[in-house]
């Protein structure tokens, strides 16, 4: 097992959950035997590209290909060749009209959701990866999962009566927006 | 191979439990089976044997492998994903609800399996791939309802393998459109489509004269076509085809000034009494006139008309049993409706924009009250209301069995004067005993502890809720939430409210009947820990964080629109959740 290189916990997991992990972990060191098995469902619903940058970007320079984990080369037979898998393939319209993909980060105590571009994406995990300290676990705290009562309370202030708008229907939004054109 | 038991029906039944083996096929309404099922192992397994359909309200509730080990031969299922939320844009839009190990359970061991209905689900072309090739000719009903992530070529998948499909929908739903190829093949090989539906999909390469190819193919089972927005005239030849045609929603009318003729010459199907068509005008509506008075059914969401409008066509509707449109009704469209439609069964008022006018008010409720006395459901987005309207709603809509009222929050606040609505809201519920949905969202100061106190106590067999801006303090979520109340409460909403997790979490487990709550707005505890109160076996609890979301306004500029956090709990015998997102955090032993 190589030396620990720095974890960046972009999805917000929980480093000590089980097996029956729900999230996809993204670690660059593991114990194959265990998290194998959990890492290939689990990566195989991440986007190859954003894997394949992140690992170019990040391996450690001494880390051979064999020691950091391997993203299979060919798609295994149960998932098709557009990344159709759960986590990735859902594209909202406007996803599909502009490429973009959401990209969720957080970071010191706030959560962003980004509509971003593969490429886009990969731009800011590299950026990200250079600045972030090596061996610093306090960081890996930091980026760990943020309560969300307590980001509740951050984005939404102390007062929340008569904060949350009445929601429209999507289909009759569509619809009204579209009648303002006419 | 003979199956020993098919001797048994021939021979003298010698005590009850043969006999139910005979009759429980007839029986086909979920709740009987349900409770037939639980006499004893023979009950269950007559009905686990002979089950046709299954609905199952939540995906995650159950896995794939148990519902086809419990019901071997199920030929008909329905299965619901993303909290309804997702309808109004609030929840993310890779939350769940993957249909993959659905259709896989299909294709490896649901072999009787015909009709299939996915709403608000997660659906890629590879599941339908799968599943075409799966069920083949025996598909007969498939449904993507509100669903979102496959594309045209999936469609295309369906159409070329599934030649005797009777019902293909994709209502609202959110996919790629490569081409109109899927159509295309429906046109060539299809004989037997009853239920066409591509309504509210933003399809731009399909051919209308696909669409007329079909009905001329099956010009005696089509009966429903609910179509994307083609010009109207380009459907001419297709409305001459569709002999059988019953029900049509979609087109476009698209004025022509110079041209107020332009539609006039449009002649629609005899049987045609179910019609929604986008962008109807003033100037369009006397196209439908000819045939108003057999029309049952009438969908304005869409269309463009004003008050007196719908006035001036409501008159002419004597047989309305079905009617949604906008709050641009107003109070006069009411009283319309009162007096003319005394069939009325169905009434859904959405809420429009503020610059269309029309305000639907107390006024105009009290006289719908009054007048349309057959009404079984009612929901209404209102800019003002009574308690005396709502005793009235109470007194005389006695088959009313859904209602749901929204009070606005106008830009320039007229004054709501008889807040609380305490005693109107307790009278609606002691009148309408046959309630089984009920949603009132109100404002802060609309409802008090006690009146929530009073919604608990009278809804005896009300099964689902949506509560938004009621009570005032963690007291009406105790009063709501007391021993008795609520007996049959399955599925709670709440939104924008006051209460506590801790509140929350108390009231849930006072909930007998309670198997669903969603919240979003609430006072939330530093780290979560407050839900632990509700913490139980088969009992999952999720959270989607809180959230800020790019948003496009109406100027184009983007900005930052913050959604709150979410509960999300229900019961599951399938464990918890292994397929989330990032935003999803499910909350373990806490």
């Amino acid at each position: 097992m190589s030396k620990a290189t720095t974890e960046l916990d972009f999805f917000g997991l929980d480093k000590n959950q089980t097996n029956n992990a729900p999230k996809p972990m993204f670690k660059k060191t593991l114990d194959r035997r265990r998290s194998f098995r959990e890492m290939q469902g689990a990566i195989s619903k991440m986007d190859p590209e954003i894997i394949k940058s992140l690992l170019a970007s990040g391996a450690n320079r001494s880390d051979s290909s064999t020691r950091s984990f391997s993203v299979p080369s060919t798609p295994k037979e149960d998932h098709p060749h557009r990344p159709s898998s759960p986590l990735h393939a859902p594209l909202s319209r406007l996803e599909l009209v502009s490429g973009t993909v959401p990209m969720t980060i957080f970071y010191n105590g706030t959560v962003s959701v980004f509509q971003v571009s593969p490429n886009k994406a990969e731009d800011i995990l590299k950026v990200a990866m250079e600045t972030t300290p090596k061996n610093d676990k306090s960081m890996e705290k930091d980026l760990s999962v943020i309560p969300p009562t307590t980001l509740g309370s951050k984005l939404f202030g102390k007062n929340l009566e008569g904060d949350l708008p009445i929601a429209r229907r999507k289909s009759l939004q569509r619809f009204l927006e579209k009648r303002k054109e006419r | 191979m003979e199956d020993p038991d098919t001797k048994k029906p021939r021979s003298t039944p010698r005590n009850v439990d043969d006999v139910i083996s005979l009759v429980i096929p007839y029986v086909t309404d979920a709740r009987d089976r349900a409770s037939a099922s639980l006499v004893n192992p023979t009950w269950l397994r007559a009905d686990s044997e002979t089950r046709e359909h299954v609905t199952m309200a939540l995906c995650y509730a159950s896995s794939p492998d148990r519902l086809s080990h419990r019901f071997p031969n199920l030929r008909s299922i329905k299965l619901k994903g993303k909290p309804r939320a997702a309808m109004f844009n609030l929840i993310p839009e890779n939350w769940g609800g993957f249909v993959t190990p659905w259709v896989n359970e299909i294709a490896l061991s649901m072999g009787r399996i015909r009709s299939v209905h996915f709403r608000r689900m997660i659906v890629s072309d590879l599941d339908l791939d799968v599943l075409a090739r799966a069920r083949l000719d025996e598909l007969e009903v498939l449904k993507l309802d509100k669903c979102l992530g496959f594309s045209t070529d999936g469609l295309l998948t369906v159409v070329k393998h599934c030649r005797k499909i009777k019902t293909l929908l994709m209502d609202d739903s959110s996919f790629l459109e490569k081409d109109g190829k899927w159509l295309h093949e429906l046109a060539l090989h299809n004989t037997s489509l009853e239920v066409l539906n591509f309504y509210m999909t933003e399809l731009t390469k399909l051919s209308p004269r696909d669409l007329a190819t079909i009905a001329k193919n099956c010009h005696r089972t089509l009966v429903s076509a609910k179509v994307g927005d083609f010009d109207m005239l380009k459907l001419a030849r297709f409305f001459n085809a569709a002999v059988n045609l019953e029900e049509f929603r979609g087109g476009a009318l698209n004025e022509d000034p110079e041209k107020p003729d332009k539609y006039t010459k449009l002649t629609f199907p005899p049987k045609l009494s179910r019609l929604g068509l986008t962008y109807l005008g003033a100037n369009e509506m006397p196209i439908i006139f000819p045939f108003a008075a057999q029309i049952r059914k009438l969908d304005l969401l869409y269309a463009l008309l004003e008050t007196n409008d719908h006035c001036k066509l409501i008159r002419k509707c004597p047989n309305l049993e079905v009617l949604e449109t906008r709050n641009v009704i107003g109070d006069k469209g009411l009283e319309a409706l009162a007096q003319y439609c005394k069939k009325l069964k169905r009434l859904r008022i959405e809420r429009g924009e503020e610059d269309e006018g029309g305000l639907v008010t107390q006024r105009g409720l009290t006289a719908l009250a009054q007048g349309c006395k057959e009404l079984e459901y009612m929901a209404v987005y209102v800019t003002d209301v009574t308690n005396e309207c709502l005793r009235t709603i109470g007194a005389h809509l006695k088959n009313l069995r859904d209602f749901r009222l929204v009070l606005l929050d106008q830009e320039e606040r007229i004054i709501v004067a008889d807040l609380p609505l305490d005693n109107g809201v307790r009278s609606l519920l002691m009148g309408c005993e046959k309630l089984r949905r009920f949603a009132l969202y109100l404002r802060p100061g609309g409802l008090t502890d006690v009146g929530l106190g009073y919604i608990g106590r009278y809804s005896p067999n009300v099964r689902w809720m949506l509560l938004g801006y009621v009570g005032e303090t963690d007291e009406g979520l105790v009063e709501f939430s007391r021993g008795g109340c609520c007996p049959k409460l399955q599925k709670l909403e709440m939104r924008g409210c006051c209460f506590s997790e801790r509140a929350i979490a108390a009231a849930v487990m006072e909930l007998p009947s309670l198997r669903y709550l969603w919240v979003q707005g609430y006072r939330a505890s530093m780290t979560g820990e407050d839900l632990r109160v509700m913490s139980r076996p088969y009992w999952n609890i999720e959270l989607i964080q809180a959230r800020r979301v790019p948003e496009v306004d109406e100027r184009g500029e983007v900005g930052e629109v913050e959604h709150p956090a979410h509960i999300l709990a229900y019961y599951s015998l399938a464990g918890q959740r292994t397929d989330c997102p990032p935003t999803v955090r499910v909350l373990r032993e806490l």
